[in-house]
């Protein structure tokens, strides 16, 4: 057991370590893609991640709602999805990264998904 | 034993792979002369300098790494690198040719010396490694890739991230490992990724040029005081992925201190700020 004042110690270095590593003060329209994002982004992340297969792909095309149905997607993130809400979906916690590639299935190119963002402000 | 010959930092897209792609017309076109121009002449210096490898520092945009087990540092130990689908089918290129036997040499050194990279017998590159990579090492008139590469990628998507001092000494380490490699090849360090650019939220499209400019400026004169800022000054300067600038800064530290820049271009266009910095190291 760790007496009180080391614990303390020890939770002061933490905070002063974590500094290095975990922006603060960033303005709100900041984000980052991090705990919080991908924690809650999981699903949604898998689901565009599997567009980097030949195969999702085709059945993206042929049958959205069966390839939706293997990412165990909330009813919310069905609807982003079927929305193509991308604000809702980055704010859903999809990664740009997998973003680009559901936007080359839908057919949105990036410049509208920018749009997009840039009046979400 | 291996040198270190120079080093390139160059930035990554999509839109360069688009441009290249389209042919030589359009590389040199009013609209892409200004990047791709500055281009040719890292290629011609390279065809002068006839490096034996490139150690092509780069970060992955989930198209070989997932969220599933995402590597902080991660080492090419193969001896070829397919290229990736990253969901619009693969580009045309042939697997990039790898070097095993240095990239072991280069995971045993980097372990010994206390970096711990993820090792990987099977890599397939995204644009991180060849958005740039065609303009400076491909023969589009046989088709081939020229040099080996030993490819070595850095977290710069889901934080916490490596800090920026963690990848200078990253490349410091890395420049060691290459010293100490047995055969007599010349190496060119090349990092990949930034400049300034945001492609999420209300910020989405915004470059800072004048900081584009002090960043390329600092890593040739001043590489040790880009270590001091952090992901969070990164982000409030360039942009939410403009910290892949650590790339950069990664490949400065394989370099002599006192290498200095020969080629240095710099073009913000659209939503993205564009640069080339090829360093000589003497010799």
């Amino acid at each position: 057991m760790l007496n009180e004042s080391t614990a303390t110690e020890l939770t002061e270095d933490y905070l002063a370590r974590l500094d290095a590593v975990r922006p603060r003060d960033l303005p709100e329209d900041l984000d980052l893609f991090d705990e919080e994002t991908a924690t809650r982004g999981l699903r949604l992340n898998k689901a565009a991640y599997s567009l980097k297969e030949a195969e999702q792909r085709e059945l993206f095309a042929r049958d959205e709602n069966a390839w939706m149905d293997q990412f165990g997607l909330t009813d919310k993130e069905r609807e982003l999805m079927r929305a193509r809400d991308w604000i809702g979906l980055w704010r859903a916690g999809m990664s740009i990264y997998v973003m680009v590639k559901l936007s080359g299935v839908t057919g949105v190119p990036l410049p509208e998904i920018g749009r997009q963002m840039r009046e979400s402000g | 034993m291996a040198r270190v010959l120079g080093g390139i930092g160059a930035s990554h897209a999509p839109s360069m792979e688009h441009v290249y792609d389209a042919g030589e017309e359009t590389r040199r076109n009013e609209e892409w002369e200004p990047l791709f121009g500055p281009f040719q002449e890292v290629s011609e210096w390279l065809g002068e300098l006839r490096p034996d490898r490139l150690v092509v520092i780069y970060n992955d945009h989930m198209d070989e790494f997932f969220l599933n087990a995402y590597p902080t540092f991660a080492l090419g130990v193969a001896d070829e690198y397919p290229i990736a689908d990253e969901g619009f089918g693969a580009r045309p290129f042939p697997p990039l040719p790898g070097d095993s036997r240095m990239g072991w040499h280069i995971a045993r050194s980097l372990v010994a010396d206390e970096f711990d990279p993820t090792i990987c017998q099977e890599l397939e590159v995204d644009h991180g490694v060849i958005s740039p990579l065609p303009m400076v090492d491909f023969s589009e008139g046989d088709g081939q890739w020229r040099i080996p590469v030993v490819p070595l990628a850095v977290n710069v998507i889901l934080h916490p991230l490596p800090t920026p001092r963690r990848c200078y000494k990253l490349g410091q380490a890395l420049r060691r490992a290459i010293l100490s490699y047995p055969e007599d090849l010349g190496v060119v360090v090349v990092g990949t990724g930034g400049l300034s650019h945001q492609l999420t939220g209300p910020r989405f499209g915004r470059v800072t040029p004048d900081w584009d400019q002090e960043f390329m400026r600092l890593l040739a004169e001043d590489p040790e005081s880009l270590c001091d800022y952090k992901h969070e000054d990164l982000i409030k300067l360039g942009g939410t992925e403009s910290v892949e600038v650590v790339n950069w800064l990664a490949m400065r530290g394989a370099l002599p201190r006192e290498a200095k820049p020969i080629v240095k271009a710099y073009y913000a266009h659209k939503i993205m700020g564009y640069g080339l910095e090829a360093f000589a190291a003497a010799q």
